[in-house]
């Protein structure tokens, strides 16, 4: 695994946000955090419950519309973007409880990715079925290399909803890698996940990096975090504590104190 | 011919028809998960138009009164009342598809179908309220020398044709990506949008092809029995389709031919043949409604997925034979197993 | 100007009504989360009940009719919500199988109504039918016992929902139901206390829906559904208090709506308001966060 971007070239922000802002009913879930995060490499959001990651994750990606604040994606304001627009714009975020689609097989969950899909329009549908079925082969060959991939291709043809929890966690990563993101938002990836599987989807996500995706995950897992992850936002009570690397933030006292102390010291251990 | 045949080919128009309407609410509801509560609505504006675009000017002395005559043949006027019912789609689709819960959604479409009821059984000039429209012609009655008999079993066979083909019309989309990215959004619409698809201009296209379909049935409905007033479409008619769907088997369209025949053939004409019960008259016909809710609620209990359920889709037949580099080398390289 | 006072007058007690609906369809929905679409023909029922108690086989006084009309109604609410709608909900993670259900119920109940008590239209037997002068407004005694029984129950569940500790469970439960578990509340009970409120306010609502229009038919809960929902969005889903205002709202909307437009479609005014806030204000004027 490669260092950070050599010191003389500043690192891109790809995705960042100032000020945010967001409550719900009288509780303040967000509030003034700030994040960036450098292009091309993996960002993890820690930080104790309640502070605000998931929150931060459906502001960044347009699921809920902040207080107050900007988000920027390439420089460009998306803070009251709907999640579709966002997400055309190569941010494709994954969900915390896994959501397969049900009703699809797992090779259609993945077929169902591509945007603007010829298929998709009923003038291609009916008068140009040719191309609607090449652009379908296109995309299942696509499919089922992703899927072999992560070890989904046995049960392409399979109802998503049978599959097992760590299938269907890996099915989640499959999605997003199938739309092809420039950013991935990953929302607690390892959450209730076996060991071994931990692993995999680490594997998975650096190839991602190497590949060339921006990823920002949240994470409860510091150990995974300090293997995989070149950077940290430590976020608390909806603000941003500290960011540096894993071990610089070990020692910082003001993060050690936000996580209770000695859960910090426990959970590196895993 | 006796009468026994009549009711036969009466029996079949009705199955015809109410698998056009089976398939238009399906794509609505068991492919992209709208709960169009309002669906009769939809089929009822598809009637009046076709009724009123087919009968020319109120004759004399008739009584009727209505608006949008005109003289058209049929073909036309049946394509006007299914376009008539898209109009309607679009309307309630930009007023209330901001919101993506279901019932909510579903409250404000019950509400427009409950709405129309009332307008159309209180404004008489426009589709003559609730005496509605009781002299629409007989499409062809006159070019083959028709009479009452033999129009009914001409047009049962005539609406069997145009269900079939708009078989082959609605086949084709469910089959398709655009079909699979309704269920996505059945399933899960937050999903869809979190992958760049717009939800809205889904929903907003299946509806209107929904809508086409009820509107489609509709005219067929009208131009049949040549009278169409507003008992014919109160909510529990849109519950008799939702029901043939459920039973039938939701999103697959031979499902909902199956549901289209036990549900409004042969459960709504089960009870005709009935013995009365002694001192209550038509109690039996009354309680018909009571037997298919109940019905209804005993298969979503025992049997959720219909008669004839939905199969997996396999990629092979989605686009036919398909030659991935995967399957031709035998097994790919590695399968890691979970 | 005259007309626009009668007019507030009728308001009043259409608001009344409409706010004993309405609010019965939010407590339930605020506990389970899940519309009822039978709740019209609930209110038909209780009518027909309260019917039978007066004009049919006993003949009772109207208002004690009513109450044990209601009152019956909301036993029956009870035992439909623990044979049918409560395993449902149990059973099935996705909405509409519970939705298609209450519809279902209601086709159930309406053929029920039909069976038993044929589709002609009944009255009640009432005593006081002469109109008196009352300020500007012109009510009949009934009219204005209806407005107060309205008054009373809004005041009544206002101090159950704050004062007792019923109450204040009913309300954890319909912030969050999970939460409200763990938290030691009998959620089964509250919810089987909730359909007997909602059934009982169905009923009262129903039979004096069928005084103030003088007349009930075994559709007209049904059709009169669409002002019940048109009150709760405009008011904000989920919310009780909402509903009460949008009762309000929507209840002298349609009465003055008839000063200036033919009086059949008075109702229908309630559903251009409706119209106008899904256009303006998607989650009505006082929605909870979490609900809608």
């Amino acid at each position: 695994m490669t260092a950070a971007p050599a010191a003389s070239t500043p690192p891109v922000n790809v995705l960042t946000c100032r000020n945010l802002r967001k409550s719900f009913g009288g509780k303040v879930a967000v509030d003034g955090a700030e994040i960036d995060v450098p292009q091309g490499i993996v960002t993890a959001l820690i930080g104790p419950n309640g502070a605000g990651k998931s929150t931060v994750v459906n502001l960044f990606s347009g699921f809920m519309v902040p207080d107050a604040g900007v988000v920027q994606l390439d420089g460009v304001d998306i803070t009251s973007w709907p999640s579709h627009r966002i997400a055309r714009r190569g941010l494709i975020r994954t969900f915390q409880l896994s959501r397969e689609l049900q009703g699809l097989t797992v090779l259609e969950n993945l077929l169902v990715t591509p945007t603007n899909q010829i298929g998709e329009s009923l003038k291609n549908i009916y008068f140009r079925p040719g191309k609607v079925r090449r652009q379908e082969r296109q995309h299942v060959e696509r499919a089922n290399e992703i899927l072999n991939d992560y070890g989904l291709y046995g049960v392409r043809d399979n109802w998503a909803r049978a599959l097992s929890g760590g299938q269907k966690r890996l099915l989640e990563l499959a999605r997003a890698v199938m739309a092809q993101p420039r950013v991935l938002l990953l929302d607690e990836p390892m959450a209730g996940v076996n060991p071994a599987l931990v692993e995999q989807i680490g594997a998975h996500i650096l190839k991602l990096k190497s590949d060339g995706v921006t990823v920002l995950m949240v994470e409860h897992n510091l150990g995974v975090v300090e293997r995989i992850c070149d950077h940290v936002v430590v976020l608390a009570e909806g603000r941003t504590l500290a960011t540096g690397r894993m071990s610089e933030l070990r020692s910082n006292a003001a993060v050690v104190q936000s996580y209770l102390g000695g859960v910090l010291d426990a959970r590196l251990d895993s | 011919m006796s009468p026994v045949i009549y009711y036969g080919f009466t029996l079949l128009f009705f199955f015809a028809a109410y698998s056009i309407l089976g398939w238009g609410l399906n794509l609505q509801f068991g492919e992209a998960g709208i709960l169009n509560f309002a669906y009769i609505g939809f089929v009822a504006i598809g009637a009046y138009i076709t009724g009123v675009t087919s009968m020319g000017k109120p004759p004399q002395g008739s009584g009727e009164t209505y608006m949008f005559a005109a003289r058209l043949p049929f073909p036309i006027g049946l394509l006007l009342g299914g376009l008539a019912s898209c109009l309607l789609a679009v309307l309630v689709a930009f007023i209330a598809f901001r919101r993506l819960r279901s019932d909510y959604l579903a409250m404000v479409l019950i509400s427009v179908s409950l709405v129309m009821y009332d307008i159309i059984n209180n404004y008489v000039p426009l589709f003559d309220g609730a005496d509605g429209l009781n002299t629409v012609p007989m499409p062809f009655a006159g070019v083959l020398s028709l009479n009452a008999n033999s129009f009914l079993v001409f047009f049962a066979v005539a609406s069997v044709g145009i269900a079939g083909v708009m078989w082959l019309i609605i086949s084709r989309i469910t089959r398709s990506p655009l079909g699979r990215t309704f269920r996505a959004i059945r399933d899960d619409p937050d999903v869809i949008s979190a992958l760049g698809k717009s939800v809205f201009r889904y929903q907003l296209t299946a509806m209107l092809i929904g809508a086409f379909y009820a509107g489609i049935g509709g005219g067929l409905i009208i131009e049949f029995s040549s009278s169409f007033n507003t008992s014919a479409w109160l909510p529990p008619e849109t519950f008799l389709i939702f029901a043939a769907l459920i039973i039938g088997g939701l999103r697959n369209n031979v499902g909902v031919v199956a549901g289209a025949f036990v549900v409004p053939v042969l459960f709504t004409q089960l009870p005709k043949f009935l013995p009365d019960i002694p001192g209550h008259p038509g109690l039996i016909l009354n309680l018909e409604g009571s037997v298919i809710g109940l019905l209804l609620i005993v298969t979503m209990w025992f049997r959720p997925q219909g008669i004839i359920p939905e199969r997996p889709r396999r990629a092979d037949q989605l686009i036919g034979t398909i030659r991935s580099r995967m399957r031709r080398g035998g097994e790919p390289a590695k399968v890691v197993a979970e | 100007m005259h007309q626009f006072w009668l007019a507030v007058g009728f308001g009043l007690v259409t608001a009344s009504v409409l706010a004993v609906a309405a609010v019965g369809l939010s407590l339930q929905f605020g506990i389970t989360n899940y519309i009822n679409f039978a709740y019209g023909d609930y209110m038909a029922l209780g009518a027909y009940l309260s019917w039978e108690m007066n004009a049919g086989l006993l003949h009772w006084n109207i208002w004690l009719a009513m109450i044990c009309g209601s009152l019956a109604m909301g036993v029956i609410a009870v035992l439909v919500n623990k044979l049918v709608l409560a395993p449902f909900a149990r059973r099935f993670e996705k909405l509409f199988y519970i939705l298609i259900v209450t519809f279902g119920l209601s086709l159930i109940i309406l053929s029920i109504l039909n069976s038993v008590w044929g589709a002609e239209v009944k009255h009640y037997t009432l005593k006081n039918q002469k109109p008196l002068h009352i300020g500007p407004f012109l009510l009949t005694i009934d009219q204005l016992i209806v407005a107060a029984v309205g008054l009373v129950l809004m005041v009544a569940i206002h101090l159950l929902l704050t004062r007792t500790p019923l109450g204040k469970s009913m309300r954890a439960m319909s912030d969050n139901t999970t939460l409200a578990m763990t938290s030691g509340i009998d959620t089964r009970r509250i919810t089987t206390i909730t359909w007997f409120l909602t059934g009982m306010l169905a009923g009262l609502a129903g039979t004096v829906l069928g005084i103030t229009s003088a007349s009930i038919t075994p559709s007209f809960g049904e059709t009169f559904l669409f002002v019940i929902f048109a009150a709760v969005i405009v008011g904000g889903v989920g919310s009780v208090y909402g509903a009460i205002a949008g009762a309000v709202i929507i209840g002298m909307a349609t009465e003055v709506s008839a000063v200036f437009i033919n009086a059949s479609y008075k109702l229908d005014t309630a559903f251009a308001i409706l119209i106008l806030v899904l256009l303006f204000r998607p989650s009505g004027l006082f929605a909870r966060a979490g609900k809608a």
